[in-house]
């Protein structure tokens, strides 16, 4: 058995962890529907829907193909994860399982329960351990803030191969000029769903829509998006936020119930600026900025760098510009910003560099 | 009576409740009578004001639940009870590499003058009378964008006031470029001297206006030399190291500078102001300056209400506790009497403590943190 085949089983392994977390009926499953709302803070039906719609356990043999394709050989790979998204867990570990058959894993002190009940899952694919010690020519992977991603590659020794996947939020840009009504709030509704998903704590969460299309069409958009937010949290009630993203959501509500519009969505706040202002990245917890823009690029400009995701919805030539223009992002319909194909990180903006 | 008598009205009564506070007068009327006074002229001018109002319930009776505007408003959108064809002038934050600059417009300058001439001189003039005035700071223009510009302007007005070069004839001229001691190339050090030297041949004193970052530069510029000011001179330090590429600690900063220029290290004092407030606040650290504390402690003016407050209830904390500031500035007549900022403090009993800017929620994940919550230009 070649290496690529090996490497191959050992993700499938993963996969069928992670199958087994995602069915209520498994041991796995009931363990992790026990532990994780308390180690997320998500609700326990935020869990289970985390669970039944972004956790990949069924990605398609061309999936796992470019998955193995996106990472190199390493003789030993690392991995730090960060808390927030916990199934993120499960993509990081089986692009370590893809580079190398040593994979360690170091979990976030906060969230540890998803790699460990991936680790039960899958016995002796992999280690988690307390602490990391990459040496040269090993490939360590990172998953958190800037700031931490800049502390690690100060540390590292010479010689590691660091993929550092620092902070992002994701955005929407809609074409919304000949829109129906029924398709705005289908649009509204998709973006809802990808809202609501880990209560807006990953860098695939959207925070920010931008509308082209009249001062009308966006206020219509942002209706229908408060309602589904709304509607939404009936269904799966947010979590508890910490005492700084409360913090950040009264700011919030109260700079945009000065100078722009402001709607309650329910446990959260959709802003509406239909003046063409300033972009503002609404906080995480259930909150969006909705704006008007003339130029979808242009308002979204500030933003290129962080932005790990945006959701494109409109005319096809409009959106080919928009494709285009944000190319670094992961790109995908409004509603599917949550579930990116397994096919490699989903962070695509910073390549891997020598120590 | 029409907005424009009631500002006009308003920004007397500001000024009257400011002189007789610092004569020591019994006042006409207290500050929660202006405040809310303030606050309800906004609430009919200020539509967004107004919602909070509206939105809050508050009753405006009261200077403590008067709604509090967040700074960030000022850089989504007119913050102004009077239309822009009334600005008197308009000062832009400085923002950041990717942030929008705030902006307040002021219909008048004459109480930001006053006031803060009137605090200046409570935390940074001594004895003798006069004393020559300088800015490690780029020359303002004749309409300063920069609200600090234009404080430092008004002291070199009020404080000197004279030609800086001894042999000059005529007036006062504040844009001279003898004292506006700073330029893209760095700090003017021989300039400094010149003024340093001006004012040892006057026997007075100097008065150097900077930026913390300003100074850290002529630090740098300086060496090991040393440029000894002239006996009793004092040095107001403001602002942070926003975007540099290097930082001391303000401590620190007031030891070196004050080495340096061969000072009283309590002669480095500190300033703390922001674009959207009309007063400032001063550390008391001069010896027989007007105001008293200790190094790091902020002194306001008793027309400027700080009080710590907890971000997500907006309600006061308890006395010693962190919490992030709000101003009631009875200054900002024509556009927010009270704002709330994301500055971290501690209110202690003759002033406050600047901890910093308080940190944006996610620095725990891959979702990004946003310390500038409103990012880039206007839309075209």
């Amino acid at each position: 058995m070649n290496e690529q085949r090996r490497a191959e089983q050992r993700v499938r392994r993963l996969v069928e962890a992670a199958r087994r977390i995602a069915d209520p009926g498994d041991a796995l499953g009931r363990e992790a529907r026990r532990v994780l709302p308390a180690a997320t803070g998500l609700s326990a039906e935020g869990v289970e829907l985390a669970l039944g719609r972004s956790l990949e356990t069924e990605p398609s043999d061309a999936e796992i193909e470019a998955l193995l394709a996106s990472v190199p050989a390493a003789p030993r790979a690392h991995v730090l994860l960060s808390a927030n998204v916990f199934v993120a867990a499960h993509r990081a570990v089986a692009l370590a399982l893809a580079a190398s058959s040593t994979v360690e894993v170091r979990p976030s002190r906060r969230e540890p329960s998803m790699v460990r009940l991936l680790a039960r899952g899958a016995p002796d694919l992999f280690r988690v351990v307390e602490e990391l010690e990459p040496a040269p020519g090993d490939h360590f992977w990172a998953y958190g803030s800037d700031e931490t991603m800049t502390a690690i590659g100060r540390s590292l020794p010479h010689g590691v191969c660091f993929h550092a996947h620092g902070g992002g939020i994701g955005a929407v840009a809609l074409d919304l000029r000949a829109t129906s009504d029924e398709r705005v709030a289908e649009l509204a509704a998709a973006v809802a769903d990808d809202v609501v998903l880990f209560d807006q704590r990953g860098c695939l969460s959207p925070r920010v829509v931008v509308v082209v299309g009249s001062e009308a069409v966006t206020r219509g958009f942002a209706a229908a998006l408060a309602a589904a937010l709304a509607a939404l949290s009936v269904r799966v009630p947010r979590g508890l936020l910490g005492r700084a993203e409360a913090a950040d959501a009264v700011r919030y509500r109260d700079a945009i119930r000065f100078a722009a519009e402001l709607l309650a969505a329910g446990p959260g706040w959709v802003g509406v600026d239909v003046h063409a202002g300033p972009v503002v990245v609404a906080p995480v917890g259930r909150h969006v900025h909705v704006m008007r823009a003339e130029d979808a690029s242009v308002a979204l400009s500030p933003l290129r760098r962080a932005m790990a995701a945006l959701a494109i919805d409109g005319d096809p030539d409009w959106a080919r510009v928009i494709r285009q223009e944000f190319a670094g992002a992961r790109i995908s319909p409004p509603g599917r910003m949550q579930r990116p194909p397994f096919d490699g990180a989903v962070d695509r903006r910073t390549p891997a560099v020598i120590t | 009576m029409t907005a424009l008598s009631e500002s006009e009205a308003l920004h007397v009564r500001v000024r009257a409740f400011a002189r007789g506070a610092l004569a020591g007068e019994r006042a006409p009327e207290s500050f929660d009578e202006l405040a809310v006074a303030i606050a309800a002229h906004q609430a009919r001018s200020v539509p967004g004001f107004r919602r909070l109002v509206e939105a809050s319930g508050a009753t405006l009776t009261d200077g403590g639940a008067i709604p509090a505007v967040p700074v960030d408003a000022f850089r989504l959108a007119r913050v102004a009870a009077h239309p822009p064809e009334l600005d008197a002038a308009r000062f832009l934050t400085s923002g950041t590499t990717t942030s929008t600059p705030g902006r307040h417009a002021m219909r008048t300058t004459g109480t930001y003058r006053e006031l803060s001439l009137a605090w200046g001189a409570r935390a940074l003039v001594r004895p003798p009378a006069t004393r020559v005035v300088v800015a490690l700071a780029p020359p303002p223009g004749p309409e300063p964008s920069s609200s600090l510009a234009f404080m430092m302007r008004a002291f070199m007005e009020a404080f000197d006031g004279r030609p800086l070069e001894a042999t000059a004839a005529g007036t006062f001229d504040p844009l001279a470029t003898g004292r506006w001691l700073a330029s893209p190339r760095g700090i003017d050090v021989d300039g400094l001297a010149r003024a340093l030297e001006i004012a040892r041949r006057r026997s007075e004193p100097a008065l150097v206006l900077a930026t913390g970052f300003a100074l850290v530069l002529l630090l740098d510029a300086l060496g090991s030399r040393s440029l000894p000011a002239p006996p009793g001179s004092v040095v107001m330090t403001t602002g942070g190291f926003k975007g540099k590429t290097r930082e001391i600690a303000p401590a620190e900063l007031a030891r070196q500078v004050a080495r340096a220029l061969a000072l009283d290290e309590r002669s480095v004092v500190g300033e703390y102001g922001m674009t959207e407030l009309t007063s400032q606040l001063y550390e008391g650290t001069l010896p027989g300056g007007g105001l008293h504390g200790r190094r790091g402690l902020f002194v306001p003016p008793p027309w400027l209400r700080v009080t710590a407050v907890d971000p997500e209830t907006l309600l006061p904390v308890a006395r010693g506790q962190v919490g992030i500031a709000r101003f009631v500035d009875l200054g900002n007549v024509d556009s927010a009497v009270a704002i709330v900022t994301q500055d971290e403090i501690r209110n202690e009993a003759d002033g406050i403590e600047l901890l910093g800017r308080r940190r944006g929620s996610p620095a725990r994940g891959c979702s990004l943190a946003i310390e500038e919550m409103v990012l880039g230009a206007r839309s075209p």
